[in-house]
């Protein structure tokens, strides 16, 4: 940081730096006509007792919506579910996103470009399709998924994907993997890219092995793409309501319930608009500490 | 042409060359299988009559193929046409309006030329950060109160709820890889500040303008909860909401027809996405590669 | 430029304005409903609303097309904001959840007793909370167990011999699964909607439970009835979290045995399958719930209601076309029969086309045998809540093997009674 104003300052000789600059007025005033209101609306709301379905004022709680939170076991189950949603599809997509860049980067002509356009065609499928799409396959008679495992003969009866508690968050975290894979793939081609060909060919110099390249020589320059890729995704999956919703609407029982879906369920099937605000503001902390962790990584990536 | 890790292989011994050559053209088929299959099977069931498409034993190629299911969606009782318009009217002008309005907001935030920018720069993360969903009903009342609900406008107004932090956010990115140095000659011939934005910032950062449009329209055309929130009448929805709505209806769930409207919905953003493929492959390393 | 025009259309305006006093004035009725947002009722909501305001030159509608998922909530936010429409479509607990907000128009003064009672018995009494009529009977679909004669007939059962016993029905089930394995034997919805408590509920009562009455969801009955479901999705006899819609196309290609639905089986397996009317009725037929161990079987009401908003300018031409929706021969044939596919709530009805027209063995078995079994919903606020937490251990009963008592006891924990 210090680096940055020392920067800023030699650039304006003289006078003192203006306390706002007049360029970033036009997003902080839609900011905050868009989501400054709502916001703390949604904070001041979070102290209160305030269904929509019962005309009588908000009743203030002070901290009881919190307290109740703590001991609410579907709050801990859908918080759970979100970390794991969210940790498994960054986790694996990134793994096989790296790992497909890596097998496809010096094949060059035309056949390989279009293998790399197919591979990268599922990022462009949206959500909602992905989730109906998903959903269709998964199902338990007549879904393909089962027909060809059976007919391989790897499961003996047909499973019920999407509707077994142990296993339906993890169909749907297979199926957000497969849209997501693609953005981690371009992500780090194009990192890949930018690799200056001295260095590689140095590596080429020592006669260093595949894997030593892959580990000493690409990985460090694949380090800050993937960490901002990743927060972008993680954050993408935080909010991510439509493949949860289509394929289980957070079933069975709660094996699928995300925290989005959670205050959604709350906020608009319940109508219980100031719990659903509490959740949603211990979702905002959540997501700050995330972003504190990434910003930390950039950091001292860059301070080095 | 050149194949490094063939190379290095090759010093080893002709024969783990080959076999490594081979292991990666396996795993290579493993991920092509895996990423065609789903739409192959999309575009194969859209294919396919209503009868055909919810059988039990379901066929892997049409028995009689048909485009039924995609005329349907142009002939049926549902202005399947409007939605596709009104999606792609909506999350373009929600792509340009981010951008447009982010540009400058992210040159000063990536110039630091102002006391509070890192406080700025924090808020702009922040509101990227928060949940939509609980968004959902204040934006709702302010819509409402304006006039704006079920119109094209406050949905435009809805998608820049997470495409102008985030446009704001990638911008700087790219612009924090502009180095300083080229703006100093602007300024010595006089430039103004804005000028230096529109004339030296904003022609280099082209690729990255796109990527970020392209982000943000994806984002929006993936968006279902404003689209089902904001607009009330069929006729104004977007395309995914008008396919949940739609296909999920009182009767059946029409597994054909459901799948010929996912090729459609998926169709322009394929073709959006791979018209600016090689900008976006560029605009991604800027902009994630000076990070913050 | 501007201010040219302005005058124009001001002159324009007053014009219009002093010709049309001439006639009645005009109002414009804000009617939001789903049948304009689906496909398949699009269009013939919109013949009816177009003879409505052939007839009634005075009123004219505006349709808000809303989709049937989405009602409730638009409905309660455009309540909050005080910006409701004149009259809805709503169904189930949303009718219930609605009236609670005290934001509808009680319809006990539109409706007089003379008129009421030209309904079947019935069909209004359950949308009456303490005095007031809360919402009109628009059409009404209650469900029925549904079975496939041939598929019966493949096991070695009679088709003209349905169960009439949950006992009988495992029999059935067991020979069917035994005869064809590939089939899906009994088409039950088992997602987590509150949709699909309504379909749940009157199995659950049954099996004589109540699961929302003090100490209910624990109850041996509700365990029985929990029991039962493990049993049936251990055997394979059902598909769960299928969507009842997702049943239906497989229903019309024998690929369901039994399916647990409403009445609108009929038009929409005819339409998926091209059968003829006396095909289906060679094919498929439609009796009460089997008898469960408290001896009696039970059905829900599925159908839609029309509801008035208490905001509304216009409340007589509001109940005016509420009447015509639901009782006009014209309406209900072109949308309550034809499109909808549902019974009309009146009694009898004049036009010898449209007596027809319900004079079919599904509407007789329907009317006679199934409206008299419809057991009372649980309906309210709580509802929501209800269906989540108790769909939500039905799902853990079919898909997992926790004992069946530790999940009752979590659903009567959530529910609190």
């Amino acid at each position: 940081m210090p680096a940055h104003s020392k920067q800023a300052s030699s650039r304006r000789a003289g006078g003192k730096a203006p306390f706002l600059h007049w360029m970033v007025l036009p997003t902080l005033l839609v900011l905050l006509a868009i989501i400054g209101y709502p916001v703390v609306s949604t904070v001041y709301l979070s102290f209160f007792e305030y269904n929509l379905l019962d005309f009588t004022p908000p009743e203030y709680l002070g901290l009881d919506n919190f307290a109740q939170m703590a001991s609410d076991r579907i709050f801990w189950i859908s918080l759970k579910n979100t970390l794991y949603y969210t940790g498994g599809t960054v986790l694996v997509s990134m793994l096989i996103g790296t790992a497909v860049a890596l097998l496809l980067e010096n094949l060059k002509g035309p056949v390989w470009t279009a293998v790399r356009a197919l591979v990268v065609s599922p990022w462009a499928v949206p959500f909602v399709v992905v989730a109906f799409l998903f959903r269709f396959m998964y199902m338990q008679n007549g879904g393909i998924v089962n027909d060809i495992l059976l007919d391989l003969g790897v499961i003996g009866n047909p499973v019920s994907w999407l509707n077994r508690a142990d296993i339906s968050l993890g169909a749907i975290i297979v199926a957000n993997i497969w849209a997501t894979t693609p953005f981690f793939f371009l992500l780090v081609s194009s990192a890949l890219s930018g690799i200056p060909d001295a260095v590689l060919e140095s590596a080429r110099v020592d006669r260093a092995g595949l894997w030593s390249t892959i580990f000493h020589i690409k990985l460090p320059f694949l380090r800050n793409p993937l960490v901002v890729g990743s927060l972008l995704m993680v954050i993408s999956n935080f909010n991510d309501f439509a493949k949860v919703w289509v394929m289980t609407q957070g079933g069975p029982g709660y094996a699928t319930t995300t925290l989005v879906v959670y205050v959604y369920r709350m906020a608009f099937e319940r109508f219980e608009i100031g719990y659903a605000s509490a959740l949603g503001l211990i979702w905002l902390l959540l997501l700050l500490l995330v972003s504190v962790f990434y910003i930390r990584l950039l950091w001292n990536r860059q301070n080095d | 042409m050149t194949d490094k890790s063939h190379r290095t292989a090759g010093s080893r011994g002709t024969f783990r060359a080959i076999s490594g050559r081979a292991l990666q053209y396996i795993c290579i088929a493993v991920a092509l299988f895996w990423t065609v299959a789903p739409i192959y099977w999309m575009i194969s069931t859209s294919l396919k009559s209503e009868l055909e498409a919810t059988r039990l034993e379901p066929t892997l190629i049409p028995e009689s193929p048909t485009f039924g299911n995609y005329v349907r969606l142009f002939q049926g009782d549902l202005p399947f046409v409007s939605f596709f318009i009104n999606s792609v009217i909506t999350c373009f002008l929600a792509a340009i309006v981010s951008v447009v309005i982010a540009v400058p907001a992210a040159y000063a935030l990536s110039r630091r030329n102002f006391r509070t920018a890192d406080q700025t720069g924090y808020l702009v993360l922040v509101v990227r950060m928060f949940p939509m969903i609980v968004l959902l009903a204040p934006l709702y009342l302010i819509l409402l109160n304006t006039g704006l609900l079920d119109t094209m406008f406050g949905l435009i107004l809805g998608y820049t709820t997470f495409g102008l932090p985030f446009a704001v956010w990638m911008l700087k990115g790219f612009i924090d890889a502009v180095p300083v140095e080229i703006e100093e000659a602007a300024r010595v011939d006089g430039y103004r500040q804005w000028e230096i934005l529109l004339r030296i910032i904003v022609p280099l950062i082209y690729p990255g303008l796109v990527t970020t449009g392209i982000f943000v329209l994806m984002e929006a055309w993936n968006n279902l909860i404003y689209p089902l929130t904001f607009i009330t009448s069929i006729e104004k929805q977007s395309l995914p909401a008008a396919l949940v709505l739609t296909f999920t209806g009182q009767f059946k769930t029409d597994w054909g027809g459901m799948m010929a409207a996912s090729a459609i919905t998926t169709l322009p953003l394929m073709i959006a996405f791979f018209a600016v493929q090689r900008s976006m492959v560029r605009g991604l390393t800027a902009g994630s590669v000076t990070g913050t | 430029m501007g201010l040219p025009k302005r005058l124009v259309s001001a002159a324009l305006i007053a014009f219009v304005g002093l010709s049309g006093t001439v006639h009645a004035e005009q109002v414009t009725l804000k009617f939001a409903n789903w049948a304009t947002a689906e496909g398949a009722t699009r269009d013939g909501m919109e013949q009816v609303i177009s003879a409505f305001e052939a007839e009634n030159p005075d009123i004219k509608i505006e349709s808000e097309s809303i989709a049937f998922a989405e009602m409730a909530r638009q409905l309660v936010l455009r309540l909050r904001s005080g910006n409701p429409p004149d009259v809805a479509q709503v169904a189930g607990n949303d009718t219930f959840a609605l009236s609670s907000t005290g934001g509808l128009e009680p319809l006990q003064g539109y409706a007089d007793k003379a008129f009421l009672d030209t309904l079947k018995p019935g069909a209004y009494e359950p949308l009456m909370v303490g005095e007031d009529l809360i919402a009109f009977p628009w059409n009404q679909a209650p469900a029925g167990l549904w079975y496939n004669k041939k598929l019966m007939e493949d096991a070695g059962l009679d088709p003209e011999d349905p169960p009439e016993t949950i006992d009988e029905l495992n029999e059935a089930m067991a020979a069917i699964r035994e005869a064809n394995p590939e089939v899906i034997v009994l088409g039950i919805d088992t997602t987590n909607r509150a949709f699909a408590l309504q379909a749940n509920w009157p199995w659950i009562r049954a099996f004589g439970a109540d699961p929302v009455a003090a100490g209910g969801a624990e109850s041996e009955e509700m365990q029985a009835y929990l029991g039962w479901l493990r049993d049936i999705s251990e055997k394979g006899y059902i598909d769960p979290g299928r969507k009842i819609g997702e049943f239906r196309p497989l229903f019309a290609q024998d690929q369901v045995a039994f399916l647990w639905d409403q009445v609108l089986v009929q038009g929409v397996i005819q339409s998926t399958n091209g059968m003829s009317a006396e095909e289906f009725n060679a094919h498929y037929g439609v009796v009460p719930m089997p008898a469960g161990p408290g001896g009696k079987g039970y059905s829900f009401e599925g159908g839609h209601q029309l509801v008035m908003f208490r905001d509304s300018q216009h409340k007589e031409a509001a109940w005016k076309f509420m009447k015509y929706l639901a009782t006009n021969e014209a309406a209900v044939k072109t949308y309550t029969i034809e499109t909808n596919r549902s019974i009309p709530p009146a009694k009898s009805v004049g036009d010898p086309a449209v007596a027809e027209l319900l004079d079919t063995p599904v509407i007789e078995a329907f009317s006679n045998d199934i409206i008299p079994t419809i057991s009372p919903m649980p309906f309210g606020p709580e509802f929501a809540e209800y269906a989540t937490v108790i769909m939500a251990g039905v799902q853990e009963a079919v898909t997992s093997d926790r004992p069946v008592a530790d999940i009752a006891s979590d659903i009567q924990n959530q529910i609190g009674n």
